[in-house]
C-alpha cells in the first residue's frame, strides 16, 4: 500500500467563508497510527472527509504509494475505510441488519457477508447486541457498531474521525486495545481525537493543525521529547482562546 | 444490483418500523374514503337523494292539495302547513320545513285575469331555509313557476269557454324524460369520486416517509458514509424508488378494496370495478412515479424532519384542495376549477376517473399520464440539481 502522501491541499467550501485547509502537506507512513490533533473547527474532519472521497474540489494531491487516492479508491474501492464521527448507521435497524446493509453495500454477498458481519462483530464484541435495534443501544455500543460498521470490507486504511466520544471508561479502554491490534496487522490508521492522553497512548505519529495548517508532524517521540508532554506542545502551538 | 436491493430493503424494513409513517400511509386515506364517501353520498346522488321538506299556505285548501301534489316528489316531501305565516318565518328560520309557499288569497282568480301589459301577475311568496343548496332552492322555485303556469293556461283555455282540468298540465306529466348517462355502466357515486380522489392523496404522502428517512440519514451520517464507500446519489435515489413504487401499488389494491368492501359495510355504494385494469395500473403508476419525484425533491430540499413535514404535509394539503380531492372540482366556481387543472393530483384524478367512471381508453389517459410522468422526471432533475448545488452531502466541517 505505501505511504500517504498529502501535498499542498488546500480546501474551502462553496460561497464566502475563509479556506478549511491550507496547503496542507502530509505524510503518513504506512502502517501504524498517525495522530491527527487540532481544536474545534481545525480541519481534521474536512481533511477526513478529503481522504474518504466525501468532499470533491480540493487542491493539491494525495497519492498513496505512487497511486493518486482516488485512483486507488476506484480501482480497489475496498483499500479504505472510514469511521466517522457521527452514528453513521439506520437507528430504526438491529445491529445485524446494519452490518448486513453497509456490508452489502460495499459489494459483500452471500457466504462471504456473513463471514464478514460476524468477524466485524465479533472484534467489536457486539455478538450479543445483533439483534437489538441500534437506537436502544447504549453510547458504548453504538460506538463500536460504528467502527464494526467500518471494518466489514478490511481496509488497508482506516480513517478514524474520534471513534471514542461519548463513551464510559471501559469501553474506551477497549476502543483503543482494538484499534491498536487494527495497527498491528499492517495497517494504516488515521486517527483523530480531542483526547490527547489517547493519541499519546496508542499513536506512533501525530500532527497537529489549526486554522487549516499543520503547526506540526513528526513521529510522536520526538515531538515529545524535549516538552513535558503532548498536552503542553499543543496548548502551546493552538494556544488558550475558546474555538466555539 | 446487490447494492440497490440491499437499499430497498433497507427502506422496507425503516419503513416497517415507523407506525406513524404507515397510518399515514393506508389508514388516513381508507379513513377518509369511508368518511368522505358517506359525507357526500347525496351531493353525488343529485336532488332525488335528499329530501328536501316543503309546505304551502293558501287559504282554499283545494288549491293548497292540488299544489302540494305537484310539487311533490324527486327530492320534495310535503309537510304540513304552518298555522299562519308567523310560524311558517319561525319555522323556515329553524329549517323544518325549509320551504314554505305561501299563496295569497285570490290567488287563482287573478290568474284568470288577461295578461295585457298593464296589470301586474299575481305574487306568490316561497320562505326559504337560508341553509337550503342554492340548486335545491333553484329545483323548487322552478317547480313552483311550472305549476303557476299550468293553473294560468288552465284558466285562460276555461275563459276562452275550454273544458280543461289544471292537472293536465303538470310538468310531470307532459312528457317522459329519461337521462342516459354517456360512457361508464354506472353514474359516478360518492364512492366512485371518493376513493381515487383519498387514494391519490394518500399516494402522495410518501412524501413524508420518503423524506422524513432521508433527513435522518443525512443528518446521522449514514449518507457521508455510502457517499465515501463509492454508493452513486442517483442509486440512492433509485433506492427509494422501488420500495415506494411498490407501497402506492399496495395502496391502490387496498383503497379499492375499501371501496369494495369497508364504505358497502359502513352502509355507503359499493365501488364499480373498471374493466380495464392495465390503464388502471398505467394511471396507478404514473401517479406513483409523481409522488415519488414530489419526495425525492421534498427530501432533497429539506434540512430537519420539521421542513420535511411542513413542506410535504402543506405542499399536498394544498394540491389535494385546489386538485379536488378534498372539494369535488365540479362544484367549484369557474375560476378554481381553471386553477385545478395545475394540481398533478387533479391530473390523476382526470386519469382515475377516466378509468373507472367513463370506461375510457387508452387516448382518455395519455394526456393525464404523460402530465404526472413529466412532472416526476422534472421532480428528480430539479432533487439532483438542488443536491449538486447544495452538497448536502457534503456540509460537515
Amino acid at each position: 500500500m505505501g505511504t500517504l502522501n498529502l501535498e499542498g491541499v488546500s480546501f474551502r467550501y462553496p460561497g464566502p467563508g475563509e479556506t478549511v485547509l491550507d496547503k496542507v502537506t502530509l505524510v503518513i507512513p504506512a502502517g501504524g497510527i498517525f495522530g491527527l490533533l487540532g481544536p474545534n473547527g481545525a480541519g481534521k474532519t474536512t481533511l477526513i472527509s478529503i481522504l474518504a472521497g466525501q468532499l470533491r474540489g480540493a487542491t493539491g494531491s494525495v497519492s498513496a504509494g505512487d497511486e493518486p487516492l482516488e485512483v486507488l479508491r476506484r480501482r480497489r474501492p475496498h483499500s479504505l475505510g472510514l469511521v466517522p464521527q457521527d452514528y453513521a448507521f439506520y437507528p430504526m435497524l438491529t445491529c445485524a441488519e446494519n452490518l448486513r446493509f453497509f456490508g452489502a453495500m460495499q459489494g459483500l454477498g452471500g457466504a462471504r457477508l456473513k463471514e464478514r458481519v460476524a468477524a466485524a462483530a465479533r472484534f467489536a464484541r457486539i455478538e450479543s447486541a445483533l439483534a437489538r435495534r441500534a437506537d436502544r443501544l447504549s453510547g458504548g455500543l453504538k460506538r463500536r457498531l460504528n467502527l464494526a460498521i467500518g471494518l466489514l470490507i478490511e481496509p488497508e486504511i482506516l480513517l478514524l474521525d474520534e471513534p471514542t466520544v461519548g463513551v464510559d471508561p471501559q469501553s474506551r479502554a477497549f476502543l483503543l486495545e482494538s484499534i491498536r491490534s487494527l495497527a498491528g496487522a499492517g495497517r494504516t490508521i488515521l486517527y483523530t481525537s480531542h483526547y490527547l492522553e489517547e493519541v499519546e497512548a496508542i499513536c506512533d505519529h501525530v500532527a497537529i493543525i489549526d486554522h487549516g495548517r499543520v503547526l506540526v508532524s513528526g513521529a510522536l517521540s520526538e515531538l515529545i521529547r524535549e516538552g513535558s508532554g503532548l498536552q503542553d506542545l499543543f496548548m502551546q502551538l493552538t494556544h488558550r482562546s475558546l474555538r466555539d | 444490483m446487490r447494492r440497490l436491493l440491499a437499499l430497498w430493503e433497507k427502506e422496507v424494513l425503516a419503513l416497517s418500523r415507523d407506525i406513524l409513517g404507515l397510518a399515514v400511509l393506508f389508514l388516513m386515506p381508507a379513513a377518509f374514503i369511508v368518511v368522505m364517501s358517506l359525507a357526500l353520498s347525496d351531493v353525488f346522488k343529485g336532488g332525488a337523494a335528499r329530501q328536501t321538506e316543503f309546505a304551502v299556505m293558501a287559504a282554499d285548501p283545494k288549491l293548497a292539495d292540488r299544489l302540494v301534489r305537484a310539487l311533490s316528489g324527486d327530492g320534495f316531501r310535503a309537510a304540513p302547513a304552518p298555522a299562519d305565516e308567523a310560524a311558517a318565518r319561525d319555522g323556515v328560520r329553524r329549517g323544518t320545513p325549509s320551504l314554505v309557499l305561501v299563496v295569497p288569497r285570490d290567488f287563482e282568480r287573478a290568474l284568470g285575469a288577461p295578461l295585457d301589459g298593464k296589470s301586474t301577475p299575481p305574487g306568490l311568496t316561497l320562505l326559504a331555509d337560508p341553509g337550503l343548496p342554492p340548486t335545491q332552492l333553484l329545483a323548487f322555485r322552478q317547480r313552483v313557476l311550472g305549476v303557476a303556469l299550468g293553473l294560468r293556461v288552465a284558466a285562460t283555455m276555461r275563459r276562452a269557454g275550454i273544458a280543461s282540468n289544471a292537472d293536465a298540465f303538470d310538468l310531470k306529466r307532459a312528457v317522459t324524460l329519461s337521462v342516459e348517462t354517456i360512457g361508464g355502466t354506472a353514474r359516478p357515486s360518492s364512492v366512485q369520486q371518493n376513493v381515487p380522489a383519498w387514494l391519490i392523496f394518500g399516494m402522495f404522502f410518501v412524501v413524508i416517509p420518503i423524506s422524513s428517512l432521508f433527513v435522518v440519514e443525512r443528518r446521522e451520517g449514514t449518507l457521508a458514509r455510502l457517499v465515501s464507500q463509492q454508493v452513486p446519489f442517483t442509486l440512492l435515489l433509485l433506492g427509494k424508488l422501488g420500495p415506494y413504487f411498490a407501497v402506492n401499488l399496495t395502496q391502490a389494491v387496498l383503497m379499492l378494496l375499501a371501496g369494495r368492501t369497508l364504505v358497502p359495510w359502513f352502509g355507503g355504494e359499493t365501488l364499480a370495478l373498471p374493466a380495464r385494469w392495465d390503464l388502471l395500473a398505467a394511471v396507478t403508476a404514473c401517479t406513483s412515479f409523481a409522488a415519488i419525484g414530489w419526495g425525492l425533491f421534498v427530501a432533497v430540499c429539506s434540512r430537519t424532519l420539521e421542513q420535511a413535514t411542513v413542506i410535504g404535509g402543506v405542499g399536498n394539503i394544498l394540491a389535494a384542495a385546489v386538485g379536488g380531492i378534498m372539494v369535488p372540482r365540479f362544484v367549484m366556481p369557474e375560476g378554481m376549477q381553471k386553477l385545478s387543472e395545475a394540481s398533478p393530483m387533479a391530473w390523476a384524478l382526470d386519469g382515475f376517473h377516466a378509468v373507472i367512471l367513463r370506461d375510457g381508453g387508452a387516448s382518455d389517459i395519455a394526456a393525464p399520464c404523460v402530465k404526472l410522468l413529466a412532472l416526476a422526471a422534472a421532480l428528480l432533475a430539479a432533487a439532483l440539481w438542488v443536491h449538486h448545488r447544495r452538497r448536502v452531502l457534503t456540509s460537515a466541517q
